[in-house]
């Protein structure tokens, strides 16, 4: 299995915060790769340095054997790297369709005298990209809702047309930013199941997620963070064995041990 | 040289009347949230309320000037905030925008209508004696001018730091719901910030109507253009930083005509802005402020 | 006055779906209406209204580019059509260039300039850019003033000659009116095309959500200063019409009021729509001429105007209210979302 994705010893650092330390990482092709870890771990800040929304302080993130650290995030985009958010940025006043049309725009070529003299290449990027848009919300079982307002469906639904936009891109790893944020047990299930399903048609996932059940059911690796360090790594069996991880969720004084009865956080 | 040094003391004093008006801009995108396109007429307003108190009065009282420059902008004031701000705190940002540039053309408007559009002599409140000291020559006017806006600064400050009101004005800046949580009651205080702004304004109206011996209902926009742009050079929401923004245009213009035209007077506080933002987005402001 | 206004609104919102679903059959009859309307109304002063309500609704429109399909606040349109005016006016009165080469020079050069103005969006945004835009906008507007060599100074240009095609002399309002109709149909031509297209999609993902945007690929930077280029682009094509329509120009022509005006029109008709810009200047330029008697009234008029449409239909008279510019609406949809997440 070659390796996809590798951060090299990624830091960032904002002002006196150490948000994100000195931490490697390497996704092989073809796998689902989870990033746990509690509030305030750096998870987020860690997906934000892989898709160029922020430059590391120190560190290198490397793409397919290319340096991309400090990259803008558009071009990181190009490279085949597709993310969501953690707060969905759907565009919500328009379709379901336009969302995903804007997802396939790397993938077109039209340019403005294309456009105004509706050239060939126009037409055929714009059949390009209804046809596959199409195809690519069938996939999602999103087809009847093509013409919704994005801004109009259930939370779900959003979650999921997000991730169609983002496959529109045709990436070759897509980061999923807590993906379960807010379903309820069944729509957990079914995201998993999704995840699963396009992870066997080629795509290379990885995602943070709070909910412990849905990542272990998931991922192939976890990795767990920790007040912006990386504290443990590995089959999801390793992870839960591991005693870093357990005082990371529960602490480690008699609350952990159950001595005290009282809400466990760390 | 001496030239040069008289344009330096001029554009102090003339500085000092930019950096009130530019207090008074930024205490309204602070507080309130929004830009504002009325200033210019806010500003005018106050001058010609001091315009007519002397005139009705019949004594050039220099106090009282300020005072009525003061509360006409204050009820000004309210009017904009009434209008333009209350019920769009939560749209978007354009339609605030565009409400105060509507207000804008209906006060000018209206000025025009009730005052006139000519352009009256502003009587000199103060005698025009000059003081030498060395190669610098300033006049009591501008003593008057720079004191006056030392002293309402002052005042401010005070307010801010050391009231409940200055407190609660100073929460609603950095976040209004979280204001509303802790039982300010924001929507009042805002237009109370608002108003205290324009009140400002409107005392830096009357001393550059002062200053130039002149006033007439157009000549507002240039001033609400130049409150803006030291109010954008400080970062928009700090209010000593945007003092320290209109001495630097006032400066920068006073000097820039020794070098140029006089005709060029007023190309300089834009180039000035221009180049800042270029190089530093924020303006003298330590980080983005970002919110307006 | 909310309340009471909301069968106003609702009444649009009517009439814009009437208009939406017979979108070809409107077209027509508007075409056919605008061609007839001068030989109906042969009168100087009439057609010279009308030629105003399509100069100010194309520059409206090409605002619309900027602000309201992709988001940008631009406040500096009188400076582009300071530029498009006085690049046509020095190449007729100096070179003798024909007034149809400098409608396609003066559109370039604005765009140039449009360019170099959207250079720093790559830094800024928001209200940064707008007062740089403002900024520019006045910047233009003194050095025409001041440059005496180039533009005339305050003597500004005299004589700028009518343009001619095939010896055919375009001297009357009327005359013009057909060439800014034809500008005002070449510009909604191409702006639906463009917007409709790949291009278009991207304004409106900036618009909408920048980060997301980027996250898609969306070359922010390139896409904004596309969208400033194109918009420069069509108001100084119309300011070199302009210029010699009024056959004078002077700096006066192109204050911040002049910008003020374009952007009210836009607003008042609805960004983020085609028709919106023509709707706002057909409004707008009507309104102050039926005032013209009332004297500086009219403009206290005009600024009510703007006012109540504001307050009662934010998104302008042929905005869509489900729009991201409708404001209020944005507050449900985030509403609906968060009663969502707790059933969920």
């Amino acid at each position: 299995m070659s390796v996809l994705l590798e951060a090299k010893n990624i830091s960032k650092h904002f002002g006196g915060l150490k948000a994100v330390d000195g931490v490697n990482m390497n996704i092989n092709k073809g796998e689902i790769f989870g990033i746990i870890g509690p509030n305030g771990a750096g998870k987020t800040t860690f997906f934000n340095i892989c898709s160029g929304i922020y430059a590391p302080t120190a560190g290198q993130v490397v793409l397919e054997g290319k340096d991309i650290s400090g990259f803008a995030p558009e071009k990181i985009a190009r490279l085949g790297m597709a993310r969501t958010f953690q707060n969905i940025q759907l565009f919500k006043y328009m379709t379901v369709l336009e969302n995903v049309k804007i997802g396939f725009h790397i993938k077109t070529k039209t340019t403005m005298a294309d456009a105004i003299l509706h050239t060939k290449r126009y037409k055929e990027d714009e059949k390009l990209i209804q046809e596959k848009g199409m195809e690519l919300l069938e996939y999602l079982g999103l087809q009847n809702l093509a013409g919704t307002r994005a801004g109009n469906l259930a939370y779900g639904v959003q979650r999921k047309v997000e991730i169609a936009r983002a496959l529109a891109t045709d990436p070759k790893i897509i980061l999923l930013d807590e993906p379960a944020a807010g379903m309820n047990p069944n729509e957990t299930a079914s995201l998993s199941e999704f995840i699963q399903n396009i992870n066997k048609d080629g795509y290379t996932v990885a995602v943070i997620e709070h909910d412990m059940k849905f990542v272990m059911r998931t991922c192939h690796r976890i990795m767990v963070l920790n007040f912006g360090e990386k504290i443990c790594e590995g089959t999801p069996e390793i992870v839960q064995a591991d005693k870093l991880v357990n005082e990371a969720y529960f602490g480690k004084g008699r609350i952990a041990r159950g001595e005290v009865m009282t809400d466990g956080n760390a | 040289m001496q030239y040069f040094i008289s344009q330096i003391v001029n554009g102090l004093c003339q500085g000092s009347i930019y950096a009130l008006m530019a207090i008074g801009y930024s205490v309204i995108v602070g507080v309130v949230g929004f830009v504002t396109f009325t200033h210019g007429e806010v500003i005018i307003m106050g001058a010609f309320a001091a315009y007519y108190a002397f005139e009705f009065v019949g004594s050039m009282n220099l106090p009282l000037g300020i005072l009525a420059a003061f509360v006409a902008s204050w009820l000004v004031g309210i009017f904009v905030y009434k209008v333009c701000y209350e019920r769009f705190f939560k749209a978007p940002r354009h339609i605030a925008l565009i409400c105060t540039i509507a207000v804008s053309i209906l006060l000018k408007n209206l000025m025009q209508i009730v005052f006139g559009a000519a352009r009256k002599p502003m009587i000199n409140v103060i005698d025009n004696k000059i003081y030498t000291m060395g190669p610098v020559q300033i006049s009591r006017l501008q003593i008057v001018i720079i004191l006056t806006v030392v002293v309402l600064s002052l005042l401010l400050l005070f307010i801010f730091k050391k009231t409940r009101w200055g407190v609660s004005l100073r929460a609603i800046s950095q976040d209004k719901s979280a204001a509303a949580l802790i039982g300010i009651n924001v929507k009042r205080d805002a237009m109370v910030g608002n108003c205290i702004g324009s009140g400002l304004a409107g005392v830096a109206g009357l001393l550059i109507a002062m200053s130039y011996a002149i006033l007439y209902p157009s000549m507002g926009s240039t001033f609400g253009m130049k409150a803006f742009t030291a109010s954008v050079l400080g970062g928009l929401t700090s209010v000593p930083l945007a003092a320290v923004g209109g001495m630097c245009i006032g400066l920068v213009e006073n000097i820039g005509i020794t070098v140029t035209s006089a005709t060029y007077r007023d190309i300089f506080a834009f180039v000035f802005l221009i180049i800042i933002l270029l190089i530093r987005p924020q303006g003298f402001a330590s980080k983005k402020g970002g919110r307006p | 006055m909310k309340e009471l206004m909301k069968p106003v609104s609702g009444t649009l919102d009517t009439i814009r779906s009437a208009f939406l679903k017979h979108k070809k059959l409107c077209l027509l009859i508007g075409v056919v209406l605008s061609i007839l309307l001068p030989l109906v109304f042969p009168g100087g002063y009439i057609c010279g209204v009308f030629c105003r309500i399509l100069f100010y609704g194309t520059m409206a429109g090409a605002l619309n580019v900027i602000n309201g399909y992709s988001g940008q606040m631009c406040l500096g349109v009188a400076g582009f059509f300071a530029i498009g005016s006085y690049t046509e006016a020095i190449l007729a009165t100096k070179f003798g260039l024909s007034m149809w080469v400098c409608i396609l020079l003066s559109g370039i050069v604005s765009m140039i300039f449009g360019a170099v103005l959207a250079l720093p969006t790559k830094r800024l945004s928001g209200i940064y850019l707008a007062i740089i835009t403002l900024g520019f906008s006045e910047v233009i507007r003194i050095v025409c003033l001041n440059w005496t060599g180039l533009t005339g100074g305050t003597m500004g240009i005299k004589d700028i000659p009518a343009p001619t095609l095939f010896g055919f002399v375009f001297s009357r309002p009327r005359h013009y009116y057909y060439i800014f109709l034809v500008l005002a149909i070449i510009f909604l031509f191409c702006t639906r095309r463009v917007v409709n297209s790949r291009i278009g999609r991207a304004w409106m993902s900036i618009r909408e959500d920048e980060l997301a945007a980027k996250s898609l690929g969306v070359e922010n930077g390139t896409y904004k200063i596309t969208s400033f280029m194109y918009g420069a682009f069509w108001v100084g094509a119309i300011g070199a019409v302009y210029a010699p329509y009024v056959s004078y120009i002077d700096s006066t022509l192109f204050t911040l009021d002049t910008g003020w005006n374009v952007l009210a029109m836009l607003i008042i008709g609805g960004q983020g729509t085609l028709s919106g810009a023509l709707v706002g200047s057909t409004v707008i330029n009507t309104l102050t001429e039926a005032l013209r008697s009332f004297g500086d009234w009219r403009y206290v008029v005009y600024a009510l105007l703007i006012l109540v449409v504001m307050w009662v239909r934010p998104q302008g008279i042929a905005g869509a209210s489900n729009s991201i510019l409708a404001g209020e609406k944005e507050q449900k949809v985030k509403q609906d979302a968060e009663t969502k997440e707790e059933v969920c």
